[in-house]
């Protein structure tokens, strides 16, 4: 993978084009074939003289990857009021100088969807525009350059602190892990990102992958930068007053400025609330709060996809905040890390791992004070409106979707799912006792000045929601059926003890992993001296 | 056909380098609006316009169009043929206006006898 940024001067005409051309030059020094660079050209130079024309300032990043070309133009620039209309042919707010170019003609964003495999434009109203092109490359033309599964993983494993003792595979809420003897396999296809896996080791296994330094020592802040936390990391310390010094800590670190991840939660909920009301609107309206929940709902609850709200994650919207700052995000969970990964190709935006972020805070942790304003009373929880159901935790919030994939949640409008206990302040990654962590941040200082200072807001999502094929046994159904039928055979003559011996969770899933070819039908203690039966296996 | 060839043909007027040699072209493309043109411009086509700056020598580079042809006797302005002779794109003027100088070319290019044609 390689990815390449060039940064835009707005309204300067003479230098304009200057970063399409250098990128045209990388791109034929890896051999990006002529009919793709076509594409990629009227597609870059278009965006950059959006930036040109209308922006301050702006970046084109560049990545190619596997079989595709990724750009994304990121500005700080008016913003675009309705994305509808700036989309039509031929409108446009361009200036007189511009049109005197021959820019202006309402042709530019529909040139770029036209040559994109994939097109996303968001935009916030005086805050700037971040468009987002994606170019398949030729089939001759992928293996240019390639990732590696392992790459875009955001489970991390230290496997030689495994100790086989079978817990995660348990844990794991989608079937997604297997232990065997050289140590913990996870398939990605499956993995949802949801913490569990962390929460259950006690040997410290799982972890969350880090874009950053090796160790806190190196944890170098990038100039300007915003860091993005959840309040549980916060108030996660167990120290009094804990909030107010761990803030004080992290500005010791250099960050220039630190935003709550719950700003933009609190702003995808009261959207949700408001498109709840809405006639058409499929309901319970499942707003994206949390990220694994909605990587559960498009692998395991499909027929509740419609029920997703289109705004994206907070996590995802925070990045989108300063399209040209530095922003680190201290990821709450997997999940998290994939939801930012997958949303951003900028080098700009960093996702570390909160314990290491933890470690360098308490080497900088302020001596305690009396707090500057603490509340007479702890507050209360976000009201929660008629129609609302808050569900947390994985087995709740499994039921609650079965419950509202078979309709039987009537009455209930919108459901405000976390696959922590408790939210974000659950993750196993933040903090050891949410409901302490919890009560410490409803007596902080803290708790009443995020409400007064935040301007988050929803962001609209231009990628749609989509199942994900990790349950599918083969992509043609044809093969599919038949392989299942070679699981239900096989797992007819296993003994049904789901003892976990064999490294899977259960047996209908070893018979699944030695169909599929993951398992090596020897592995099972409990079946026929030999195995299972050929005949089943075939 | 080559592009100096074609602005004989036409009655243009070829600003080139001494020495410079000039592309070949089998399309022709007009229009006065940049995105048009970039969007049908190519390594084979002649883009011809009213416009008259340094982008149209920036979209022909990114493009790979070997050349531009302005129209109504204009003059191009220092930063277009600065430009131009940097990235060696040949620039024409032609005396005609945007349509007639698009259909003259046409004209001229549908003549000619392509190998394999």
């Amino acid at each position: 993978m390689i990815t390449m940024s060039y940064r835009i001067a707005g309204g300067d005409f003479e230098a304009a084009g200057l970063a399409t051309r250098r990128l045209k030059e990388q791109l034929a020094r890896i051999g990006v074939g002529a009919a793709v660079m076509r594409r990629v050209m009227i597609a870059s130079y278009e965006a950059e003289m959006n930036v040109v024309i209308h922006a301050r300032t702006g970046t084109l990043w560049a990545r190619v990857d596997g079989g595709k070309l990724d750009l994304e133009v990121a500005d700080e620039g008016p913003g675009i009021p309705d994305i509808e209309l700036a989309l039509q042919e031929g409108w446009s707010t361009a200036s007189a100088k511009a049109r005197e170019m021959g820019f202006g003609a309402g042709l530019g964003l529909p040139n770029i969807r036209r040559n994109s495999d994939l097109f996303e434009v968001e935009t916030r109203v005086g805050k700037g525009t971040r468009i987002r092109s994606t170019i398949l490359l030729a089939q001759s033309e992928g293996a240019v350059v390639s990732t590696t599964a392992a790459e875009a993983g955001s489970v991390s494993i230290a496997t030689a602190r495994c100790r086989g003792c079978l817990r995660c595979i348990f844990a794991c809420p989608t079937a997604a892990l297997r232990v065997h003897s050289a140590g913990p396999v996870l398939l990605p296809e499956l993995c949802i990102g949801c913490a569990e896996c962390i929460s259950e080791c006690a040997a410290g296994v799982y972890g969350i992958s880090e874009k950053g330094p090796a160790s806190a020592e190196e944890l170098a802040v990038p100039t300007d930068a915003v860091l993005v936390v959840s309040r549980g990391f916060l108030s996660g310390f167990p120290v009094a007053d804990a909030p107010s010094r761990v803030l004080a800590a992290l500005r010791a670190l250099g960050y220039a400025e630190i935003r709550l991840l719950e700003e933009w939660s609190a702003a995808l909920l009261a959207e949700s609330r408001s498109r709840a009301r809405t006639a058409g609107v499929p309901l319970p309206l499942i707003p994206p709060v949390c990220p694994a929940v909605v990587a559960l709902v498009e692998s395991r609850y499909p027929s509740l996809i419609p029920n997703l709200g289109p705004w994206l994650s907070p996590a995802e919207a925070a990045g989108e905040e300063f399209p040209l700052r530095p922003v680190v995000l201290a990821a709450a969970c997997p999940a998290q890390y994939s939801a930012v990964g997958t949303a951003s190709l900028t080098d700009r935006l960093t996702v570390i791992s909160p314990v290491r972020l933890a470690e360098a805070v308490r080497a900088r942790l302020p001596a305690a004070s009396a707090p500057e304003s603490a509340p007479t009373a702890p507050r209360g929880e976000p009201a929660q409106m008629p129609g609302e159901l808050i569900g947390s935790g994985v087995r709740h919030v499994m039921r609650i979707l079965s419950a509202a994939e078979a309709g039987g949640l009537p009455g209930v409008t919108l459901l405000d799912l976390s696959l922590c206990d408790g939210g974000c302040a659950g993750s196993p990654l933040l903090s050891a006792e949410p409901c302490l962590s919890r009560q410490r941040w409803r007596q902080s200082a803290e708790s009443w000045r995020e409400e007064a200072r935040s301007d988050a807001a929803a962001i609209h999502r231009a990628r749609p929601y989509a199942q994900r094929g990790g349950v599918r046994l083969d992509p043609d159904m044809g093969t599919a059926v038949r392989a299942l039928s070679r699981i239900d055979a096989l797992t007819r003559t296993l003994p049904g003890r789901d003892c976990g011996a064999c490294g899977a969770p259960a047996c209908a899933l070893f018979a699944e992993d030695v169909v599929m070819g993951r398992a090596d039908p020897a592995a099972c203690p409990h079946a026929a001296p030999h195995g299972p039966t050929t005949e089943a296996r075939q | 056909m080559k592009i100096d060839e074609l602005a004989k043909l036409i009655g243009a007027q070829l600003y080139s380098l001494p020495g410079q040699s000039c592309g070949e072209v089998t399309r022709v493309h007009a229009s006065d609006t940049m995105s048009s043109l970039i969007a049908n411009a190519s390594a084979d086509t002649l883009l011809v316009t009213s416009l008259n700056n340094n982008q149209l020598v920036r979209v022909a580079e990114l493009m790979g169009a070997p050349g531009l042809c302005l129209v109504g006797g204009a003059e191009p302005c220092p930063e277009l043929l600065s430009l131009a002779r940097t990235t060696g794109a040949a620039i024409v003027v032609s005396p005609h206006g945007l349509d007639e100088t698009r259909r003259l070319i046409e004209s001229r290019l549908s003549r000619v006898e392509r190998p394999g044609a």
